[in-house]
């Protein structure tokens, strides 16, 4: 197995890893923080720029430069200088002088500090230098195939440099995360006295990195200049680290584009998940959180301090179990009606025939385009007439009707399905058509039955606007509504709405995660199939 | 032979029946109560009157917010409709490639469409909250962002915020239902085309599309309707603030009727955007029926 393009192609995953090396060598050069420091200040009032005052503060602050050059710092001298009009009508001015330093700092900088993650970042960097010292040495060998057929020295070199890659690339997150409290929000929390315990010893470390220990107090003004987000500059190292990724295992083996390819399919899906499941986690953490937690834009965690369960004990006491029990019994109710209704329309339509049966079907298809939304109106008025308003069952028949035409849809595609043959030979032996279609063909037909029967309770139990207008007793309210009252015009209860949103939310998921794979077969199936 | 044959003529319409009778109470009489009560008189306390002819037709269509509310519905099923089905379809397409964790994907893909539509506007109601949103409590934490961001600077941009989460929520039922069509699409077909020498593009346009045009139709038609009758995200976020400027016909006529008691106008608004889902209902059963034929 001598393939003569392998040379070629590890000479050309050598070059790609000697590109993203290179990318990570640019991208530790990009400047990360960028800002000007006000070392010291001292404000002057009724001064205007060159007279008596003027020059005694300014020589005074030359002297105060002076000693912070002697130390080796390159600060310069700034003057703001504030115009205003004093009680008795003059013009008066307001200068303050302050020593500052221009900051430029890039990720080389952070390699000789003697921060904690600048530990990390320094084992990034070795590994990837050792990763390509390792691939260089391993791909003297002779042009070989596969990695299992190349010398035994050759690969357990590139094995090394594969995995020592990947190291580097599971430790950038760890230097991310350590970083991001570091220097950006916890920095400037401390420095505007907002945080206070335990940080004493970061808080050291950071300021004798920046400022050689002279900063102080002054830490948080320095940072309120702050032109770029340190750490999220940062984040642009993970297009490196995909990267990495993808070179890591072309080391080891395999094609440069498929593993490229598999990596941004892996990158999509994981991204999209992600996606899906935010405004999940945000129900979750904030479910159950304290109300002063919730709305605190200073809340730093990404979870609860402390997970406040009596948060469902307070909300089971404003009536959450009621709301549950009537959405239960309304979603199971209108589920119930429409299978009624539906299995023998459905049935009808499957294996019978008759006149009108196509005039049926696209009645059937018509009703199913309105949404009980824009007849709003219509159906109050009726439910005013039937004297239904404020009923439990007025929304148990609102959802059968307008479930209706999907139930049928969905089982008449079923019953088409299933070959008729089994209930042709029932009838044959003496059973008459109804006791045919509940012996034979519902047996055969449960997963079609089952899919329509869920299908159906989730959108009853997911109906919300009907449900606003037709009931106004709030002991009778469906869960969707009945979340509602926790957000009121001026103030929502969030924590509460998001308790009771979960506790609406998980039953109806998990059982549309049982359908769901019935959900690609069935659900076009009536539309597709006719 | 696919049917059963009955004992009489007549039995078919009897297992209709239940069904029907539904479908006329629930769903055709309220249909012609909306027709009637638009052509009527109707007081505030909702008390009808007599004939008044096309009276509220031309009231709806003078209402200084109705050319707001028609150009926002537009926008709405469009931008919605258009986005959710292009970016389920680039799902669907990668969920059918073979890869570790395929099921587990397709189980969360399922969680936006089960959820209740009102839940899931008041979880990005607060997600995109200035003063306290957990999107910038996020992005502060991770770092990406040194101060808050206001979200919701403006009712365009809030508008905007609806019809991402007006796509965010279509975008399954989308996916699932390519997914499906791509699902039945037989292999060989993609094996003839690699012999022939297309490529991932000429597959895409020649065998792929023409392939799930079934399914995107029924998905695109249906989408339409939800996404046109879609009630709940409007009403949980913005309400419509600032007057109307953010309302779609549905909510407009929500508000029309059950708040500022201009229940003329509100119920022959109703009957416009019922005339507009016939037609998309129209348009609809013509796919069917000539997919019946084929």
């Amino acid at each position: 197995m001598q393939n003569p393009n392998l040379k070629a192609l590890n000479r050309r995953a050598l070059l790609l890893m000697l590109v993203g090396l290179l990318l990570a060598a640019i991208l530790f050069s990009l400047p990360l923080y960028s800002f000007q420091a006000r070392i010291f200040t001292k404000k002057s009032a009724n001064t205007f720029v060159g007279d008596e005052k003027y020059q005694s503060v300014r020589a005074e602050m030359e002297e105060i430069a002076e000693s912070y050059r002697a130390d080796g710092f390159d600060v310069d001298i700034s003057e703001d200088v504030t115009l205003r009009t004093n009680s008795k009508g003059e013009q008066t001015s307001l200068i303050a002088f302050s020593v500052t330093q221009d900051i430029h700092r890039n990720l080389w900088s952070f390699l000789p500090s003697s921060l904690p993650s600048a530990h990390v970042l320094r084992a990034i960097a070795l590994c990837m230098l050792l990763s390509a010292a390792c691939a260089l040495l391993g791909l003297r060998g002779e042009e070989e195939t596969v990695h299992r057929y190349l010398p035994a020295r050759s690969r357990r070199l590139r094995t090394a440099a594969g995995v020592l890659l990947l190291i580097a690339v599971l430790l950038v997150p760890v230097f991310l995360l350590m970083n991001n409290y570091f220097f950006s929000r916890r920095l400037a929390l401390i420095g505007k006295g907002l945080i206070s315990e335990g940080v004493e010893q970061s808080f050291r470390q950071a300021d004798s990195f920046l400022f050689g220990g002279r900063m102080g107090e002054k830490i948080g003004d320095a940072l309120s200049g702050l032109q770029y987000d340190p750490s999220g500059m940062l984040w642009l190292l993970i297009p490196c680290l995909l990267l990495s990724i993808v070179f890591a295992i072309q080391l080891r083996n395999g094609e440069i584009k498929s593993a490229l390819l598999r990596g941004l399919l892996y990158f999509f899906v994981v991204v999209m998940c992600l996606a899906i499941l935010y405004p999940y986690y945000v129900m979750l953490v904030t479910g159950f959180r304290s109300n002063a937690e919730t709305l605190d834009i200073n809340f730093l965690h990404m979870f609860p301090t402390e997970w406040k369960f009596e948060n469902l004990a307070y909300i089971v006491q404003r009536g959450v179990p009621r709301y549950l029990l009537n959405s239960l019994i309304i979603a199971g109710g209108a589920t119930l009606l429409a299978m009624l209704c539906g299995i023998p329309a459905a049935y009808a339509m499957a294996r019978m025939s008759f006149r009108g049966k196509k005039a049926f079907l696209g009645f059937v298809i018509m009703s199913q385009m309105f949404s009980p939304v824009v007849l709003l109106i219509g159906i109050t008025q009726l439910m005013d007439s039937l004297h239904l308003t404020n009923t439990v069952m007025s929304l148990v028949f609102v959802n059968a009707a307008f479930n209706q035409a999907f139930a049928i849809w969905l089982l008449r595609g079923t019953f088409v399905s299933i070959s008729p043959e089994m209930e042709q030979a029932a009838m044959i032996d003496g059973c008459g058509t109804v006791s045919s279609l509940l012996r034979v063909l519902l047996p055969m037909a449960a997963p079609g039955i089952v899919t329509a029967l869920i299908f159906v309770f989730i959108n009853a139990w997911n109906e919300y606007t009907i449900a606003t207008v037709l009931i106004q007793l709030q002991t009778l309210r469906p869960i969707t509504v009945g979340i509602t009252q926790f957000s009121s015009f001026n103030m929502i209860e969030w924590q509460y709405l998001f308790a009771s949103s979960l506790l609406a939310t998980i039953p109806v998921v998990i059982l549309f995660m049982t359908i769901e794979k019935h959900l690609t077969s069935g659900l076009t199936a009536g539309g597709v199939k006719g | 032979m696919n049917t059963i044959r009955t004992k009489h003529r007549w039995e078919p319409y009897l297992w209709l029946l239940p069904s029907v009778i539904m479908l006329a109470v629930f769903v055709v009489y309220p249909i012609i109560l909306v027709f009637r009560l638009s052509f009527s008189e109707i007081s505030k306390s909702g008390v009808l009157g007599g004939f008044v002819g096309f009276q509220n037709y031309v009231n709806a269509v003078n209402l200084p917010a109705f050319k707001t509310v028609m150009l926002n519905t537009l926008f709405w099923v469009v931008s919605v409709v258009g986005l959710s089905t292009l970016l389920g379809f680039i799902i669907a397409m990668v969920l059918n490639q073979k890869f570790h964790g395929r099921k587990i994907a397709r189980a969360i893909l399922v969680f936006p469409w089960a959820t209740s539509l009102v839940v899931q506007a008041s979880v990005w109601n607060y997600i995109i909250k200035y003063e306290y949103g957990n999107l910038n409590n996020v992005l502060l934490n991770l770092g990406i962002i040194r101060e808050a961001i206001n979200w919701r600077s403006s009712y365009q941009i809030e508008f905007l915020w609806e019809c991402g989460v007006g796509i965010f929520v279509t975008v399954p039922f989308v996916a699932f239902c390519v997914l499906s069509g791509l699902q039945s699409i037989d292999e060989s077909l993609y094996e003839a085309a690699t012999v022939d020498g297309a490529g991932f593009w000429s597959k895409l346009w020649n065998v792929t599309i023409p392939m799930v045009r079934p399914s995107l139709t029924v998905s695109t038609v249906l989408n339409i309707i939800y996404v046109f009758n879609s009630f709940p995200i409007v009403y949980t976020m913005t309400k419509g603030a600032p007057t109307h400027k953010t309302d779609t016909l549905v909510t407009y006529l929500y508000m029309l009727f059950f708040y500022e008691k201009q229940k003329g106008p509100a119920t022959a608004l109703s009957v416009i955007g019922f005339l507009i889902l016939c037609l998309c209902a129209g348009i609809y059963m013509v796919s069917v029926m000539r997919k019946e034929e084929e």
